[in-house]
């Protein structure tokens, strides 16, 4: 069944879609790879700050 | 009040299972494929009014500019379906998370900067530079050619995020302020309610408004690339 689907979705999909993904939206491609990097970048920004929350002492006053 | 306000914003849980995926491709079931010539009403009206917009929207193109046609009407389709839905009481709109606008307004507007860049670099850079500057005020410009070309794609984001989400909060407040005065003043509260209907009239328009002007922005800055 998983061979139909993807038969079914290379037949409608793939085949008719084929020169805009592989030559139209080229730069697009390159853009969501722009984008995914940026995504990386915050996320571990993300996670290095809590971590580094997480690890440190807190203040023994407390929040204000 | 707080938690109330802001829940229409949360991301849909079913069973502890963030469902975001399924919602966003909700509109696509609205749009059935046309597998015929001449089809039934609704696929025939959406088919009239993607026409009327593809060619009001493409025409300025060059033919290279041109082969964005499919990716501006989906844009366009998708944001217009998703901020209309988006009216329905109690509904999730994903256009309110600026997660996803980056994630339209980024790589878009990075393939029309990179188009510009592999095809015709010299114009493209030439861009960043205004007609007729006197000479002494050419490095400021350029600076401030640069800092506007990567503010763009923050801008389209944040536009989209920002109109969509503060239209949101602001009928959900007036709302609740009607409903909260309907036991204290019945004048204020009709007054109120008035506002709320015009405000929903503005919401239709905004949703509708705001797709196209991502589109247009959209195009405007793959027309300068090609």
């Amino acid at each position: 069944m998983v061979m139909q689907m993807l038969q079914s979705l290379i037949k409608n999909v793939w085949v008719p879609m084929k020169p805009y993904y592989t030559q139209v939206y080229q730069e697009i491609w390159a853009g969501m790879g722009l984008m995914a990097f940026i995504v990386y970048k915050i996320r571990s920004a993300d996670k290095r700050s809590k971590a580094l929350k997480a690890s440190s002492p807190e203040p023994a006053r407390g929040h204000h | 009040m707080n938690e109330n306000l802001f829940a229409s914003f949360m991301i849909p849980v079913v069973l502890g299972i963030p469902i975001t995926t399924l919602t966003i491709m909700f509109p696509t079931m609205l749009f059935p494929t046309p597998n015929r010539l001449i089809n039934n009403r609704m696929v025939a009206i959406q088919q009239w009014l993607t026409k009327l917009t593809s060619k009001q929207l493409m025409i300025t193109h060059s033919p290279k500019g041109q082969t964005w046609s499919l990716m501006l009407i989906s844009l366009f389709l998708f944001i217009a379906s998703t901020n209309l839905l988006g009216m329905l009481p109690h509904s999730f709109t994903p256009t309110t998370q600026l997660s996803m606008n980056l994630g339209m307004a980024i790589p878009l507007w990075a393939g029309t900067v990179f188009i510009g860049f592999r095809n015709k670099t010299k114009m493209s850079l030439a861009h960043l530079l205004p007609l007729g500057t006197p000479t002494f005020l050419i490095p400021m410009l350029v600076m401030i050619e640069t800092i506007s070309l990567f503010i763009q794609p923050l801008a389209l984001a944040v536009r989209l995020t920002a109109n969509i989400t503060a239209g949101h909060l602001l009928l959900h407040l007036i709302g609740s302020a009607t409903l909260a005065l309907m036991s204290i003043n019945l004048f204020t509260a009709l007054i109120t309610f008035i506002i709320l209907t015009l405000l929903i009239i503005l919401e239709f328009a905004v949703a509708l408004i705001q797709a196209y002007v991502f589109t247009l922005l959209v195009s405007l800055y793959l027309q300068d690339n090609t």
